[in-house]
């Protein structure tokens, strides 16, 4: 009898643990909308280094198992994962970092971003397309600080980044976007 | 002894006007009597300490989207005061960022007693990212005294920047998640550009 319950106690938790792996892993949105972005951008125009294949494979392989070194080590010792303690210390020497902006401009001939990171200049940052739906992306490298900025869509409308907070109010009437770099 | 006191002489003459100098990009993007009147309030937010990035930022901003000189300088002269307003409220020692912050979250209606009640809560770690995220929540429609007290409940926890910024990430989230029917974008104004 006991035998049975107990059978009965695993079941339920091997049962409970299948179900938890197999329940898919919930992103933010935002940052994996980006995340695919930056792939389709890699895709679309980055070539890959000449023979870089194998070497690839070897320092990816490499940088894994140091970050899992890494990882184990520090477990103990701080509660935060390793790249939110890699980012905290990027940000704590001011050092710039990539930031991926995208819009969904599909009937769109060009896309422009304009704000305090290019003194508003319409034609220093024009965004590229990606894929066939209609999504422009540009990677920026900005230190970290507070960015206010908007869309201009084939040089003649502003549309805020719905990814991103609104400004507190706009002085000049176009629809303006907060991005806070840390 | 002669030539080092030419030098000398020389410096006190060009130290006045190199910070007097325009900025050459108001100059290359503003018409001259905008640009000089904006460089005014440029000059004396610099005499007062205060941050001038900001301001000509602003000024770049209305150009580029098109404003008339009027409003370009009325918005520029509006930052100033704000940031005017945030060094009284945090203090000489603030930093550019602090103060730059500051100014944002009074032009989105927040009270001094906010950023003071976060100052006592953060002695001797930065207040930008904490303020810019208080600042954002309100932008996104959250009630000003809601959002002080969860991000004073964070500050109080001595929480990292980037929890800050999560938390504004994830109110961002819910909320839009909750007014799905709402169109994501916001109908763009079409000023003209000013190329």
């Amino acid at each position: 009898m006991s035998g049975d319950r107990d059978d009965r106690i695993h079941d339920q938790l091997l049962q409970r643990a299948v179900e938890e792996l197999r329940r898919p892993v919930q992103l933010d949105p935002v940052v994996e909308a980006r995340a695919l972005d930056q792939i389709r951008i890699e895709a679309a125009g980055w070539p890959a280094a000449p023979g870089g294949f194998r070497w690839g494979a070897w320092i990816a392989g490499a940088a894994i198992a140091a970050g899992l070194l890494l990882a184990v080590v520090f477990r103990e010792e701080d509660p935060y994962p390793l790249a939110t303690r890699t980012a905290r210390a990027a940000a704590a020497a001011g050092e710039a970092r990539p930031v991926y902006l995208r819009l969904d401009a599909p009937a769109s001939s060009r896309v422009a971003v304009v704000g305090d990171f290019n003194d508003w200049d319409p034609s220093a940052t024009p965004l590229r397309l990606i894929g066939k739906g209609g999504v422009w992306a540009v990677e920026l490298r900005l230190k970290p600080g507070r960015y206010h900025y908007t869309f201009l869509i084939d040089g003649r409308r502003w549309q805020g980044d719905p990814s991103e907070p609104p400004a507190a109010g706009s002085d000049f009437g176009a629809p303006l976007s907060v991005l806070t770099v840390i | 002894m002669h030539l080092r006191r030419i030098v000398g002489l020389a410096l006190l003459l060009l130290l006045p006007a190199a910070t007097q100098a325009q900025d050459a990009r108001l100059a290359g993007r503003l018409d001259s009597a905008t640009a000089a009147s904006v460089q005014q309030v440029v000059d004396s937010a610099r005499r007062a300490g205060l941050p001038t990035e900001p301001l000509v930022q602003k000024a770049l901003e209305g150009g580029t989207l098109g404003a008339s000189g009027e409003r370009i300088v009325a918005a520029v002269a509006a930052l100033r005061g704000q940031l005017d307003r945030a060094r009284d409220a945090l203090g000489g020692s603030a930093s550019e960022a602090e103060l730059t912050a500051a100014a944002g979250a009074f032009r989105a209606g927040l009270p001094p007693t906010a950023l003071r009640r976060l100052q006592s809560l953060r002695s001797g770690r930065s207040l930008a990212v904490p303020i810019a995220v208080l600042t954002d929540l309100v932008a996104e429609g959250v009630p000003a005294d809601q959002a002080t007290r969860s991000v004073l409940d964070l500050a109080r926890e001595g929480r990292p920047d980037d929890e800050f910024v999560a938390l504004r990430r994830q109110v961002q989230i819910q909320r839009r998640g909750a007014t799905s029917n709402r169109p994501a974008l916001q109908p763009a104004a079409d000023p003209p550009v000013n190329r």
